[in-house]
């Protein structure tokens, strides 16, 4: 990374990560749900 | 059940290319100099916020409609597209405050931007809530489909927030009058991102709908 740019990827990671949690968990939610109406 | 499957697939599809998106985003698509790695918090908040606002403009207008025409189509569609929304919205004001804890140093504010997206996520709640305590199906079709209208009037004031009042919040650089103020790539990754999160939205609508019409087919299941 070129120097001066700010260090701040675990905030980066921490919001792709959540993105995908609440992503990928409402799919398997809505499965589950669809399988037992 | 045709519509069942087929959103299954579609909402398979969809992850498949939101995790292609991710690699896009965070190994092909270059670092802005200013705010660092957490700008690419861009490419899944603001899709996530676009497709918040397109659902409950859906569920509005799916009101409209079902008011003027009295088809049971349109409720099941706006119950669909507004808990489909909620979670779209989770993402949006989850992601937002990670972004603003480094590059404004606070994770919330109460300006207006931010103020009318938490009200559009609680509005999302209050439609959800609303149909889970009105047990007559007709009296509870119609005061969703009048809650889901206020929610489509909120959409105006949440795009023109940055205009109208002093906020933090950057104004758009996409969704302008003029050309996008954004290098071709990081451009492209986002609309990438964009496609795939209708793309998850129209699936999960898909599924969410055809439950409805298997709990109205099995009540007492």
């Amino acid at each position: 990374m070129p120097e001066g740019v700010p260090q701040n990827s675990a905030f980066m990671i921490a919001a792709y990560v959540v993105t995908a949690v609440i992503l990928v968990g409402y799919a398997v939610i809505l499965y589950r749900r669809t399988l037992k109406p | 059940m045709k519509l069942l499957k087929t959103g299954r697939w579609i909402t398979g599809i969809g992850l498949v290319l939101l995790a292609a998106v991710y690699v896009r985003a965070l190994a092909f698509t270059p670092v802005e100099r200013f705010q660092g790695p957490a700008q690419k918090i861009y490419y899944v908040h603001v899709p996530s916020a676009v497709v918040s606002m397109m659902a409950m403009g859906l569920v509005g207008l799916a009101g409209i409609l079902f008011l003027l025409l009295k088809d049971q189509r349109f409720d099941r569609f706006g119950e669909a597209s507004a808990e489909v929304g909620t979670a779209f919205s989770v993402v949006m004001l989850t992601t937002g405050p990670i972004w603003a804890k480094p590059i404004w140093g606070t994770w919330w504010t109460w300006d207006a931007r931010l103020t009318l997206t938490l009200f559009l996520f609680l509005l999302f709640l209050g439609y959800l809530l609303l149909r889970g305590a009105v047990t007559d199906p007709g009296l509870k079709a119609r005061y969703s489909a009048v809650l889901g209208i206020c929610g489509l009037v909120l959409l105006p004031f949440i795009h023109l927030s940055v205009y109208l009042f002093r906020t933090l919040h950057p104004q758009p650089i996409v969704l302008k009058p003029s050309a996008p103020s954004l290098p071709g790539e990081m451009l492209m990754t986002l609309l990438m991102s964009f496609v795939v999160f209708v793309i998850l939205y129209v699936g999960f609508v898909m599924q969410r709908y055809a439950l409805s019409l298997l709990r109205e087919e099995a009540p007492h299941a």
